[in-house]
């Protein structure tokens, strides 16, 4: 008895010292040998977006795609990176070449390609991909857009047709606006106003709170909208048609200057450096926050609800993007373009593409739209006079989840994956009249921004790696120099040596780079 | 494990080389060629058991500090994952130039050593005291209570550690509410370059004193009590006994730990610092292997240039390893190899 406990015991202890190296050992082999099978599911690989996460635990769970495959006969599988190190587990994926079948990805494809991870998809989306096909067809500029400069196809793409194409932009705290008999500020002027007036009369720490999301360690959205009033932007965009980058304009400085001057005067927060998406939350919900940037559904969605309930006079609104000059009309609107530069990419691992690429298909004919829009007729929608209207499950959840957290539970609308966005889940998203306004008010000038901003162009290899090379190095100098230059911490007047430092960083390569794709772009 | 022994062992081998008395391996005469491995298959008849328990050790070395020593090669070539690891083209020394030209090579190097000499300056001598100080308690009960709180940090994963600090050195955190109670300013102390290197060494310290306190007291408690009865007859203070038996008592495994942790001095570990800066704080907080995870993995795929960074690290680790062995052989006679 007593020996055979210890065998067991022992050989337990050995397989916890060998377990580590075996483990890693067998996954790799088992992943192979699934590619190969005929039934097995298609594997995915796709970050999962934080409204999906709070209900469900992989996209595998979604009513739509449980439908997509039963209607298509594919089973799939979806691998999720952790959130918050989407980045790192890509290119750790990339470098090790264990691919998935497919990965959903927002990125360099050109270079994907080049680098052999991805294959070319024209011959496949012209033999397998008819509803596909047809939306090329029908919408050239989208055709260009998603083409190579020399007419490849690397991704089956997530489409934005509609006239909804802006989603976030400036909110202000109306309630305190009207409370001291303010009007909505336009210049960067009236908004100096506006932020003095929240710091003095309201005692808040943040007037303009930003830093936060999508990206927490740079300027922070709010930030490069104030800069965009100058006419410039954070990194590059086109000047009168050139390539140029912005923190080496001259107008960079002016901005500087002002938002120097601002964080002096507390009118910024000033641990903007530091906020993540958890104190930027924070500080709206308890009301040290008077504007700020947010996306109309995620943001405004939560807050103003939210608040609301504890106090229900409070009001935010949507604010138009700021300008230097009454009258002038803002350039920079974070319009996406038509092709949003998402898409689904078939991996050399891949053993049935023809099988994988029908199934992507699906999203693009009629029944597949419906589905990724607006779920499944009955449960998720009724048609009411031919228009799709989401029923009581979406719009006042029984299990008390917002709109966008109901709508990621049963469909994938709000947030980028293969197929085209409908204009009326936009129309039924936003419930809030400010959210109403809000996206009626930032698309007005989203025609200009196609003016001032890059389209998707594509870099040769070679291109690319050079590059990305010069402009990392350029973005964290850029970064930790705005920082100083506001807080002080570097005065102003070296904007002359920061401008030289980016110059020796190599910037007028990267621009010549940019500028020959625009070229090649625009000659497609 | 104690450098003393060590002495006495290398010492009796040197006596018998020199008195002409044969060793094992002359009297294998027959044979010398299939001497070695004869004589591994007779020991592995004999220690079977051992053999087959080191073998899970060695196999972990082979496969995770070994193998990958192969990739490392991708630091002279231009990686790209369609060649693969063999396949792409040799730049020779290019990553490494670009490196030491780059605008920010100074800048981590110098973070690195300056942080690790903190590290080296506050962090070394600090759980010496701290055994010191126990070990002179009388108390057991007090002397286990303390050395229990002083060891739990220890056992919280850095993540938990790093929120809290985050949290208590933000704007209305704890630290601040003390710098307040004390008349100064309330500030975020984390976005503050000045501020990093004293929360990072001074966290790390509270995490690790009471622990690594544990092995001084065990070579502590091999301290013969005759030594303190002697002295004591012959009047010897606390702080004498302290002096003249205590220190050197331990003097070996206090050279050992040091010899590794130089050994160690670049290897600053990066989790703590991602978890702790913000690029505000870059100009202090920025070390090699922060620069490598993020022009590697996060921001950039720069796999070939920061494979060869990560070499440079650890070549700079050799080179000081094998200097602070040789320096303690020189003044101490104790050393690692």
């Amino acid at each position: 008895m007593a020996q055979a406990w210890l065998r067991k015991v022992g050989l337990f202890g050995a397989a916890l010292l060998l377990g580590g190296s075996a483990l890693t050992g067998c996954s790799s082999t088992k992943k192979e040998a699934e590619g190969q099978g005929g039934d097995d599911p298609i594997s995915i690989w796709a970050s999962l977006n934080t409204n999906v996460s709070i209900t469900l635990k992989s996209m595998n769970e979604i009513t739509a795609i449980q439908e997509w495959e039963k209607a298509t006969g594919v089973k799939v599988e979806f691998q999720h990176p952790a959130v918050g190190a989407e980045n790192e587990q890509f290119n750790v994926m990339l470098a090790s070449s264990e691919l998935p079948d497919v990965m959903f990805v927002y990125g360099d494809y050109s270079k994907l390609y080049n680098d052999g991870s991805i294959i070319r998809l024209n011959d496949l989306i012209d033999q397998y991909a008819p509803n596909l096909k047809r939306v090329l067809d029908e919408n050239p500029e989208v055709a260009k857009q998603l083409k190579a400069d020399n007419g490849d196809i690397y991704a089956i793409p997530h489409l934005r047709l509609g006239e909804y194409k802006t989603f976030g932009g400036m909110f202000i705290r109306q309630d305190w606006l009207d409370e001291l008999g303010l009007a909505k500020p336009e210049t960067v002027d009236e908004w100096e106003t506006v932020l003095k007036a929240f710091k003095e009369k309201k005692g808040v720490t943040a007037p303009l709170l930003y830093g936060a999301p999508p990206k927490l360690s740079t300027m922070g959205p709010a930030a490069a909208n104030f800069l965009e009033a100058y006419g410039v932007t954070n990194t590059i965009f086109l000047k009168e048609g050139k390539v140029a980058y912005g923190p080496i304009e001259p107008e960079y400085k002016a901005f500087l200057e002002t938002f120097h001057r601002w964080y002096e005067e507390g009118l910024i927060d000033p641990d903007f450096a530091t906020n993540d998406q958890k104190t930027f939350d924070a500080k709206i919900l308890e009301g040290q926050a008077g504007a700020f940037f947010t996306f109309i559904g995620g943001g405004i969605g939560r807050y103003l609800p939210a608040m609301q309930q504890k106090d229900p006079n409070v009001n935010m609104t949507a604010v138009q993007f700021p300008v230097l000059k009454k009258g002038d009309e803002p350039l920079f609107t974070g319009r996406s373009w038509e092709w949003s530069g998402a898409g689904a990419t078939i991996t050399k691992s891949n053993k049935r593409p023809e099988e994988t690429i029908k199934a992507l298909d699906y999203f693009f004919s009629e029944d597949g739209h419906m589905l990724k829009n607006f779920g499944v007729e009955g449960k998720t929608y009724t048609m009411v006079d031919g228009y799709p209207t989401y029923t009581d499950e979406i719009l006042h959840n029984p299990d008390g989840l917002s709109v966008s957290q109901a709508m990621s539970k049963h469909f994938i609308a709000n947030y980028p994956f293969v197929g085209e966005d409908d204009d009326r889940y936009n129309q039924q998203y936003y419930q809030l009249q400010q959210q109403k306004d809000a996206v009626q008010l930032f698309s007005k000038y989203s025609e200009n921004t196609l003016k001032v901003s890059i389209p998707p162009i594509s870099l040769t290899t070679e291109e690319s790696n050079e590059y990305s090379k010069i402009m990392n190095d350029i973005t964290t100098y850029r970064d930790e120099m705005f920082i100083k230059f506001v807080i002080g911490a570097e005065p102003i007047d070296h904007f002359e040596s920061f401008v030289d430092q980016i110059k020796k960083f190599n910037i007028d390569r990267a621009i010549e780079i940019q500028q020959d794709a625009v070229d090649r772009y625009n000659a497609r | 494990m104690s450098g003393r022994t060590r002495k006495f062992r290398f010492s009796s081998a040197g006596a018998q080389q020199a008195l002409g008395v044969p060793s094992e391996r002359e009297e294998w005469k027959p044979g010398k060629q299939a001497n070695g491995w004869v004589r591994l298959w007779l020991n592995y008849r004999k220690n079977k058991a051992i053999y087959w328990m080191v073998l899970p050790v060695v196999l972990y070395f082979l496969i995770f500090k070994y193998l990958p020593m192969y990739g490392a090669i991708i630091a002279f070539k231009e990686y790209t994952v369609g060649k693969g690891i063999w396949g792409s083209d040799w730049v020779g020394l290019q990553h490494f130039r670009d490196f030491f030209e780059s605008y920010y090579f100074w800048r981590v190097l110098k973070n690195t050593l300056v942080l690790s000499f903190y590290q080296l300056l506050f962090g070394f001598p600090a759980p010496i005291l701290l055994a010191l100080l126990l070990n002179e308690l009388r108390h057991e009960l007090f002397k286990r209570t303390v050395q229990t709180v002083s060891y739990i940090p220890h056992f919280i994963s850095i993540v938990v550690i790093c929120g809290m600090v985050v949290d208590f050195s933000a704007r209305g955190g704890l630290f601040n509410s003390i710098i307040t109670f004390f008349g100064g300013q309330d500030s975020a102390l984390l976005s503050d370059p000045s501020n990093f290197r004293t929360i990072y060494t001074a966290s790390s310290i509270w995490q690790e004193l009471g622990f690594s306190t544990i092995i001084y007291l065990a070579a502590l408690s091999g301290i013969n009590p005759e030594l303190y009865d002697a002295s004591r007859v012959d009047g010897a203070s606390r702080l004498r006994q302290v002096w003249h038996i205590t220190l050197p008592g331990i003097l070996p495994m206090i050279v050992i730990l040091l010899i590794l942790r130089i050994g160690g001095l670049m290897e600053i570990g990066f989790e703590k610092i991602i978890l702790l800066y913000n690029p505000n704080v870059y100009d202090t907080a920025d070390v090699i292997s922060t620069f490598v995870y993020r022009k590697g993995i996060s921001e950039g795929s720069e796999f070939s240039y920061t494979t060869a960074v990560g070499l440079f690290q650890s070549v700079v680790n050799f080179i000081l390893l094998l200097g602070a062995n040789r320096l303690s052989k020189m003044l101490s006679d104790n050393k690692l190899f």
